[in-house]
This record gives structure tokens, sequence and C-alpha cells, in this order.
């Protein structure tokens, strides 16, 4: 039958591989190891020659021979005329005597000892571990005759002991490049024998391979390394982790993520009720104020709040005269990030209210229920799974944050900084900074299922498909007065503080000297190659993450494969793990062979890449589901392959998703920091990071002006995106043909 | 567009669909064998769920058999894609391309096999002629009533010149007139290219008047095959019987075989009738088959079951007699009424059957 046939195929490919990869491994290793053993054979016999006549001046002759042979260690043995056998004189470890003593009488030995009375050179059959200079190491032993000046005699023998490190870590190499390409050429083989549809395969494979690669690795290698101290397993760095200086930064940590989700939730909820609930009128100027933090560079904000009130701060100082003000630590820090993230809050909060059916409500009303009664009994209870989802998300984030606390957290300590001081302070340890970050994980991971599939399963709320145009307004005026001059106070707070960035960008010297300059603005020529290193990397990012997320939607959405649960998880991953500890990971993984990327862009597109495909691909799962199937097995059936529907029908068709995750990730790139910060290079700089460096040496005004760029680049992208996305005159509003 | 025409052929297959939740599998077609000569076309007729779109999607390539094998022509293509397929599909939700014009819509087939742009011009223009929509070219599908679009999804199938055109009840979201325009215009362009083609539908007139031959399925399993008439006239099933037209069933018992005929006690009469389909014995129930159309209405007792007349639809070329007998309620069509006698609602009257018009069928209701 077809499938017995396959399988034939495939086996008899895979036997004619392997046995070809394992000669081919075989030639080499042995090929090598014959040329290092003849290496140490001329070394060993160069150096014999150099034996001094005086027996007095044999110990220090035999210590030089490190400096031959790297890291050898040599006994010398003198013929002894009473015995007629050769007895140790004197050695260059202790440790090779010892072996000498245990071993002399074992089989290989002796055979190699009568090869050098015959004055022959030889190495003994086996090897032994030995610990040489404080280590253990295998070493292959080599005996050599001494001989004397008559030509005929032995005077001595030397026993080597070479360590087998160099060579044997070459032979690893080639055997993991045997043993993956075996791997890659089973997997190709397999996938061409069994597949109906092998490009599918493929694609399949390729996102495994990356994500295998780039997700799931350098997790499991930080891991590894968080149980390791000095090459050994322990609980260490555990230990430290959860001993009570950093359970310190870890309570810290929490409760300013409780502090920060819950402000922010307070607010987002009172911006989206007003916006989604009664009849003010500048709704959208309000949304659109509302969501600007979320696209603001790092740092920007907490600048901002240093400018009006640190210690030299406008409003603190030269205003309220106050001195050394209280705003660095946890009041300053929730304040920043309740700004910087309460539009996550006001946007979840305010898809649920959307979504809640106004004749509910009207019903309610119509019962007699007051405003007020209908709001406690109809509208908030609706609302919230959804409040709960927006402070989950914001606790999430919150804890996660690297950039506010790093420049204003004063005398309270968090994990994410704490995990970076430990990688780059002193100790540089990278295996404590893992375990630092995985400790974070625990919270966010946490809030994370618990948002996933508890809260968003109480969801009451459900999509009609007729979205209500009525809407009834459940405030009277005076409350709806009083709420809408609280948003605008919080909205202009907002505003203000992004002028107060622009106002930073033409000062001499905030706090002290109010003049006028454009002298900052050199900043720019001076940061180019950082600007340019940014905006290139997030560009070369954005279509990369876009076409993965929408392939890998497609692939999720509409193949059958195994596995597929999987990997969706795996790619879904990086969306709950902070950036603190993907960064640390990447350098624990990606600094070794085989892999060495640390220090190329690359590693830095992949990260954005990675960090940012599990958006993309929501959206386009999300986008996907809505098209019906039976348009792409149309071109299918017309004979276009798996690549040309992707290319023809599925990409067109998900534009706006597509284009949505290519500005996404852009935009992330361009505002990306805390994972970042660990892989950039003096070649691949960032930045956010120079934004950092100036704003710690107390360089205001340079800071300011890298922040307006960055502010004013992402705005122009988004500007350029909703172009984009209103010129799809064709696919609006028909996605669905039938 | 000479292309000679093949066959397609079913060897024992069979589809099983995995259930997600850990619970029994789904059998959507079991040990489904036909052959569909070249040139023919055949309808996949049963009830919903039955497996007919999925044998059909097994055909173009969309689901892989769980057994069996698939042949078009003389060659194997159990495993092949879709896209390596000499098939087109016209789906039910016809699948046009919403982000394409119409033209773009019919050349796209082309585009993929590199046919140079003139070429392409001319054969849309000829195809969208053929129908009926040479004006429509630079519209988009959604701004097309369900019959055009309906037309654009049969265009762009048949110019790639498939040898084997596959129809997933493409005319289900039609209103009646254009449904029937619509299913000439396919028999014809079918037939004139002597395309090979397979037809789903649960409608039994469309069945009925489109194919070569009937195909009824019933879970999963292909109940009777064969030429209209043979199914209508020889059903092997009371559930085929049902399935393709109206019918009256008459239990009787099977007392005496004869030859190939067989003598059945049936309300104290007996009558011989030919072998059933199924194998039966001496002393088994069965039912008699009849069609409306088979039935006469005599004077009280001069037939072979007893009533009265409950209703009486005119309906111009003939009349429906609906009558009240210990079998149930039977109904009688009377051809032709003005020519014959018309028994009033409400008077005794006996049935009647001559006995080469009824079929005799094993009792069970499938
Ligand atoms: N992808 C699938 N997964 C699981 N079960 C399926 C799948 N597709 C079809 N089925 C099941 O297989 C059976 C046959 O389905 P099929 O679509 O072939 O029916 P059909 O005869 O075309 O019905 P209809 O006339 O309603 O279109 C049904 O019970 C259906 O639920
Ligand atoms: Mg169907």
């Amino acid at each position: 039958m077809f499938r017995k046939k396959q399988l034939i195929h495939f086996i008899l490919a895979a036997v004619i591989f392997i046995t070809a990869d394992i000669w081919i491994y075989h030639t080499l290793t042995s090929s090598f190891d014959k040329y290092v053993q003849q290496r140490d054979f001329n070394e060993i016999s160069l150096f014999v020659q150099t034996a001094p006549q005086k027996e007095e001046n044999i110990p220090s002759w035999l210590n030089e021979v490190s400096s031959i042979i790297p890291g050898a260690a040599s006994l010398y043995l003198s013929y002894d005329f009473d015995s007629g056998s050769f007895v140790p004189f004197a050695s260059s470890d202790d440790n090779i005597t010892l072996l000498y003593e245990q071993q002399r009488d074992s089989e290989e030995f002796k055979k190699a000892m009568e090869s050098a009375y015959y004055l022959e050179t030889e190495q003994i059959s086996r090897q032994y571990t030995l610990t040489l200079n404080g280590q253990k190491v295998r070493t292959g032993v080599f005996v050599a005759p001494i001989i004397a000046e008559n030509g005929y005699e032995a005077t001595g023998t030397l026993i080597i002991a070479v360590p087998e490190s160099t060579s044997s870590s070459y032979g690893r190499l080639i055997g993991t490049f045997a043993l993956l390409s075996a791997i890659a050429f089973m997997l190709i083989a397999w996938v061409v024998s069994f597949s109906r549809d092998p490009v599918t395969g493929f694609m399949v494979l390729a996102l495994f391979i990356i994500v295998g690669i780039f997700v799931a690795f350098p997790l499991i290698e930080a891991l590894r390394l968080s149980f390791m101290t000095d090459g050994e397993f322990s609980f260490d760095k555990w230990a430290l982790a959860l001993s009570p200086s950093y359970i310190v930064a870890l309570w810290g940590s929490l409760r300013l993520g409780v502090s920060t989700a819950t402000a922010s939730t307070i607010i987002g909820f009172l911006i989206a009720f007003l916006v989604e609930r009664t009849s003010f009128k500048q709704k959208r100027t309000v949304s659109t104020l509302a969501t600007m933090p979320v696209i603001s560079p790092p740092f920007s904000l907490s600048l901002s709040i240093i400018l009006l009130f640190g210690n030299n701060g406008l409003i603190s100082k030269q205003l309220l005269n106050m001195g050394n003000t209280s705003i660095y630590g946890l009041g300053g820090l929730t304040l920043v990030q309740t700004i910087s993230m309460f539009p996550i809050a006001f946007l979840t909060i305010s898809g649920v209210l959307r979504q809640i059916d106004s004749t509910v409500e009207d019903a309610s009303l119509d019962l007699n229920a007051s405003r007020w009664q209908t709001f406690k009994s109809i509208t908030f209870p609706l609302t919230v799974p959804g409040i709960l989802s927006a402070w989950m998300l914001v606790f999430t984030n919150s804890l996660a944050d690297f950039a506010n606390p790093l420049l204003l957290s004063g005398n309270l300590r968090v994990l994410s900084t704490e995990a970076y001081m430990m990688v780059t302070g002193r100790m540089n340890d990278l295996g404590g900074g893992a375990v630092l970050s995985f400790l974070l994980l625990l919270p966010t991971v946490s809030a994370f299922l618990v948002q996933r599939f508890w809260v968003s399963k109480k969801s009451f709320v459900t999509v009609t498909g007729k979205p209500s145009t009525t809407l009834t307004e459940l405030t009277t005026a005076p409350v709806r007065r009083i709420l809408t001059a609280v948003a605008w106070i919080i909205l202009g707070f907002i505003l203000m503080l992004y002028l107060t960035i622009i106002a930073g960008a033409f000062v001499k010297n905030w706090g002290i000297d109010y003049t006028f300059t454009l002298a900052n603005w050199k900043a720019i020529p001076d940061s180019w190659d950082s600007i340019v290193s940014t905006l290139l990397l997030a560009l070369i990012s954005a279509p990369v993450a876009g076409i993965i997320a929408m392939a890998a939607a497609m692939l999720i959405v509409r193949k059958k494969f195994p596995g597929k649960k999987f990997l969706e998880v795996l790619m879904m991953t990086p969306y709950a793990i902070p950036g603190t500890l993907i960064g640390i990971a990447y350098v624990i993984a990606f600094n070794k062979q085989p892999l060495i990327l640390v220090g190329t862009g690359a590693i830095i597109v992949i990260n954005y890449v990675i960090r940012e495909l599990p958006v993309g691909l929501e959206n386009g799962i999300t986008a996907l589901h809505q098209i019906d199937p039976s348009i792409e097995e149309s071109a299918q059936d017309l004979g276009a392959d798996v690549p040309t529907v992707f290319k023809t029908i599925v990409l067109p068709l998900v534009r706006p998703a597509f284009l949505s995750s290519m500005t996404y990730t852009f935009v992330r790139a361009m505002t990306a920091v805390s994972a970042i910060i660990f892989l950039i290079s003096a070649r691949w700089y960032h930045l956010t990071i120079k934004i950092l460096s100036y704003s710690e040496n107390l360089r205001f005004g340079l800071a300011s002006v890298l922040c307006t760029v960055l502010i004013a680049i992402v705005l122009g992208v988004f500007a350029l995106m909703n172009l984009l996305v209103k010129d799809d005159k064709l696919t609006r509003k028909t996605i669905s043909t039938r | 567009m000479d292309k000679k025409s093949v066959s397609v052929t079913l060897e024992n297959v069979t589809k099983r669909f995995k259930d997600v939740k850990g619970k029994s599998d789904v059998i959507a077609v079991k040990d489904a064998r036909f052959i569909v000569e070249g040139g023919d076309l055949v309808t996949l007729l049963g009830p919903s769920g039955c497996g007919k779109t999925t044998t059909l999607r097994m055909v173009a390539g969309f689901e892989l058999p769980t057994e069996g094998k698939i042949f078009i022509g003389d060659s194997d293509v159990t495993f092949l894609p879709p896209n390596k397929r000499d098939t087109a599909t016209m789906f039910q939700s016809y699948g046009l391309f919403p982000h394409m014009s119409v033209f773009d819509n019919v050349a796209y087939g082309l585009k993929l096999r590199k046919v140079d742009s003139d070429e392409i011009k001319k054969r849309v223009q000829e195809s969208l002629d053929l129908v009926g929509l040479s004006t429509y070219g630079d519209r988009a599908p959604g701004k097309l009533s369900g019959g055009q679009q309906q037309r654009v999804a049969l265009a762009r199938s048949l110019i790639v010149t498939p040898s084997v055109l596959l129809l997933d009840e493409p005319l289900s979201n039609l209103d009646a007139l254009l449904r029937e325009q619509m299913r000439v215009e396919i028999r014809r362009i079918q037939k004139s290219l002597s395309i090979t083609a397979i037809y789903v539908t649960h409608d039994r007139v469309e069945a009925m008047s489109l194919s070569d031959r009937v195909i009824v399925m019933k879970d999963g399993e292909i109940r009777q095959m064969g030429a209209p008439d043979e199914i209508y006239e020889k059903p092997n099933s009371r559930f085929v019987a049902g399935f393709v037209g109206k019918a009256a069933f008459f239990p009787v018992t099977l007392k005496e075989k004869r030859d190939d005929k067989w003598i059945c006690l049936f309300n104290k009469h007996e009558l011989v009738v030919s072998r059933p389909p199924v194998e039966m014995k001496e002393g088994d129930k069965g039912v008699l088959m009849a069609r409306p159309e088979s039935l006469r209405l005599e004077e009280k007792g001069k037939g072979y079951i007893e009533g009265t007349v409950r209703m009486n639809v005119y309906l111009g070329n003939s009349l429906e007699s609906f009558i009240q007998t210990p079998f149930g309620e039977v109904l009688v069509q009377i051809d032709d009424p003005h020519s014959k006698k018309v028994f009033a609602e409400g008077e005794a009257v006996s049935i009647s059957f001559s006995v080469d018009r009824v079929r005799l069928l094993h009792p069970d209701e499938n």
C-alpha cells in the first residue's frame, strides 16, 4: 500500500543517511585524534631532547612542560641499577606520581614502560582522570625514554599526562553537528515522505524550530543555570533569592503592583464609563488622549515627573519651594506607572462596556429603578469581569515594568531592577538574575492564568451581532459634570507631562537655568548611530513579526498537524514572561557555542519578533476565524499551493490584522527596554538606553530631546498606518461573500 | 478545451472524524464505493448530515480518507493535495475572493497557470459571456446578487477546464425560478464540455432532473445508486422510496414463493408481486410500496383497501385525494381529473392498484 511504500522509503533514506553521517563523524574525529596524538608525540620528543644532564636541574625542567604542552604534568623516573627498574625521581605534580604508584603494575603501564626501555615513545592505550591544577581532567598519558649520550641507553623515563580538553571539545563540536544534521535530515525526510502537503509540513517544522530555539531553549537554559553554582547542581541561588533581602524586593514589587493596578483600574473605569455610557461630547479626543501613554517611550513619563516634582523640579522647587521631595519611591512610582498603564484598563473596560446591550439598562429603568440603582445592580455587575481583567493586566505589567523603577524607585526595591543589578552589577551573576526573574514570573503567570481561564469565563457579556445604536444616559447632569471634570484633570495632567518633555528639550539647565536654548538638540547628531540602529532594527522586525504571526495563524486555524496546541502555547508564552527574564535567558543561551548571537543586531530583532508574536498571532487568529474557509479552499482548488494561498488570499484578507501587528511590533520595538538592555552592544545601541543614561547622569535636556524624537517617530508611523488601513475598499465589510 | 472525460472511482472509502473531547469518533462516510463514468453527472442525494459534503471534499482533496482509495481516471489521487488534482469545486458558500474584482476572481486560476495576459483577458471575457455576466468584470463580488455570485463561481471553476467538476449544493441560496434556470444552465455546460461532475444536493427534484445517475446516502452509507427512474421506480428500501418521492406503504405477509414472484397476503387479498430486492422467506412480514400516481380510486368494495375521502386538493393537471384508511392516510394522485370520476369529500371509496406497479420491500423503516 501507499503508506507502507512511504515507510520503506523513509527508513531506507534514514539508514543511508545515518550510516554516512556516522562514517563522516568517525573519519573526522579519528583523523583529528591522530593529528593531535602526532602533535603530542612531536612536542614530547622535542621536550625530551632538552632534558638536562645534571639530575639536580630536573625538577625545574619538569615544570617547563606546561609551557610547551598547556596544562600537562610530568613525572621523571630514573633508572635504578640496583633493582634494574625505574623509580620516581621528581614530578611537576604530586598527583601524577600518585597515578604512577597506583597503575605501575597494570597491563597498559607495563607495556608502555617496556617500549620506553627499548627507546620508543608510547601512549598508554587508555585514559586516566587526574586532578591537575585543582581541576579534574581526562588525560592521555605518554611514556617517553630519556636517551643517554651514547644513544642506545635510557637514563630515565618521562611520564607526561596531557589533558584532553582542546581535542575533546573539538570532538564534541563535531559530534553535536553530526547529531543535529541527523535530526534535521530525519525531520525533513519525515515531512517529505509522510506529509501529503510538504509545504505545510515545512512551515510547521520551521515554526517549531524557531519557537524551540528562541523560546523553549533560552528558558530551559536559564532554569538550568539557576540551579548551578560553579558548575555543580545546587540550590544556592534559589536560597539567596528567597532570603529576606530579596523577599523584600518581591514584597516591593507586589505592593507597587497592587497600588498601580488599583489606581489604574479606577481611573480607567471612570474614563471608560464617561466615554461609553454617557452623553459626554468630546469622546474621540478623550479616547485618543487616554491611549497616548501606551505608545510613549519608557522613561519619558518618569523623566517628566522628575522635571516637575524631582529635587530640582519646576513645581516642587520653583513653585512650591519644597526642598527635597519624596517623588522617589512607592508613591512616585505608583503615580508614573498609573499614568502609563491606566490606558490598558481603559481599553479593556471600555471594550466590555461597549458590548453591554443597553436594552438591559432600559429594561431596568422601565421597571422604575433609579439611574443609580440601575448602575449598581445592572451595569456595574456586568462590567465586573472586565474590571478584574483590567486589574490583572495592569498588575502583570506593573510587575514586569523595568524602566520606571530604574529611575524612580528610590529606596523601594523591586525585583525587575534587582535582577538587572544582579546581572550588570559587581557580581555579574546571570544565574542569580535569572532566579530573581523567575521569582517575578510567579505572580505574573498566576495573574495571567487567572485572567485567562477564570475571569474571562465569568464574562456575562454576549456579542449579539447587532451592536446597539441607542444609548441610555445613566448619569444625571451634575454627576456627569463631576466625572467630566475629573477626567479632564487627569488628561490635563498627562498632557502637561508631555509638554514638560518638549519644554525640557529647549531649556538650558532644568531646575537651575530656564533660558531658552537649542543646544540640547545636539543630542540628535550625537546619538545619530543609535537613532539609525533603533529605527533599522524596528523596521526589520515589524514585517518579519507580522508575516510570521499571520502564517502561524493560518496554520493554527486552518491546518491539522500534531502538536498544534503545544505550538500555540509555546508561541504565546513570551506574552506572560517579564522582559527582564527573556533578556537574561537570551544572554545565557546565545553567548556560547553553537549559537553566539549576543552582540549582533540579529538577536535584538529575534527578541522583538518573539516577544511581539503573541499579539500578532491573536490578531491573526481572530481575523481568520471571521473568514469563510471556502475562500482559501477555492484558491487551493484552482491550483494554488500553500505559500501562494497565503500570499494572494490570506494576507490581503487579514490585512488590517497584519498591518496592526506590524505597527504594534514597530512601536514596541521603538520603545523596548527591559529585554533589550541586556542585548545591546556598542554597534547596536538603543535610543531608550541612551535616554536612560542621559537621565541617570542628570542630563535631562538631552534626554528630553531624545524622548521627543522617539515620540515623533512613533506618532508618524501611526499616522501612516491610519492612511494605509483606510484604503481597503474591496474588503470593507465583505469578508464573507456568502 | 478538448479533454478526454475521465472517470472518478471510490474504493472502500471510509472517513472518520476524531472527536476532540475523547468522545467516540464520527463516521461521516462508511465504506463508500462507486464509479462515476467519464462525462456523467452523478448526484449525491441524502438527508442533512449523511456525509455528502464529506464525500465530495475527499474527491476534491480537502479531506484525507481514513481508509480506501480514490482514483481520478487511472491515477490514484488519494494522497494528492487539492492543488495537484484536476478538479474544480463550487462551494455552497461560493468562496469568492472578496478582495478581488469579478474579473480577477475568474482569472485567478489562469494566472496561476501562467497564461499570458492577453489570453487571460480573452478567456475570462468568454467565460463571463457564457454565464451572462459580461459587463460585471469590474464589480466587487460583495456587490453582486446571490445568483450572480453563483455564476461567477461557476465561471471561475470552468475556466481552468477541470476534468472533474464538484458542486456542493450550488443552488441552495437561490430563489425557485433562478434555481431552475441555473440547473438547466449547469447541465447544458457540463454536457457540452462533457465534464465529469459530482453534484451534492438534498433536493430530490434537482437530483432527478439533473443527473445521469443518483446515489442515495444515509448516515454515511450508500443506500442505492442508479438512474433516476430506477431509483424512483425500484427503490431497495423504505428509506429510499420515501426520500426520492411520495409513497404509500401497506403491510403484507409473505405466503409462498412461486418462481421469481411472491404470493402475499394483504387485507384478505392474495397478491402476486415481484421478488423484493432483499432476501425474505415464507411467513415474513413485508411492505408494499406504491407511488400516488399508481393508485386508483374505485367504488366502495371494488379495490383492495376501503376508506373515506378526507380531502381533495386540486392542482390543475392532477388532483390529490387524501384517503382515510385503516393503514393511515393514503395519498392518491389522479391525473387528468376532468376525464375521471372524482369522489367527493366524505364519500366511501376503495383503493386499488395493478400489482406490477407496486414493489415489495423489507418492512424496516430504513
Ligand atoms: N470537520 C469535521 N469534524 C467532525 N465531524 C465532522 C466534520 N465534518 C463533518 N463532520 C460530521 O460528519 C457528518 C457528515 O457531514 P457532511 O458535512 O458530509 O454532511 P452533509 O451530508 O453534507 O450534510 P448537509 O446536507 O447538511 O450539508 C456529520 O455528522 C458531521 O457532523
Ligand atoms: Mg453539506
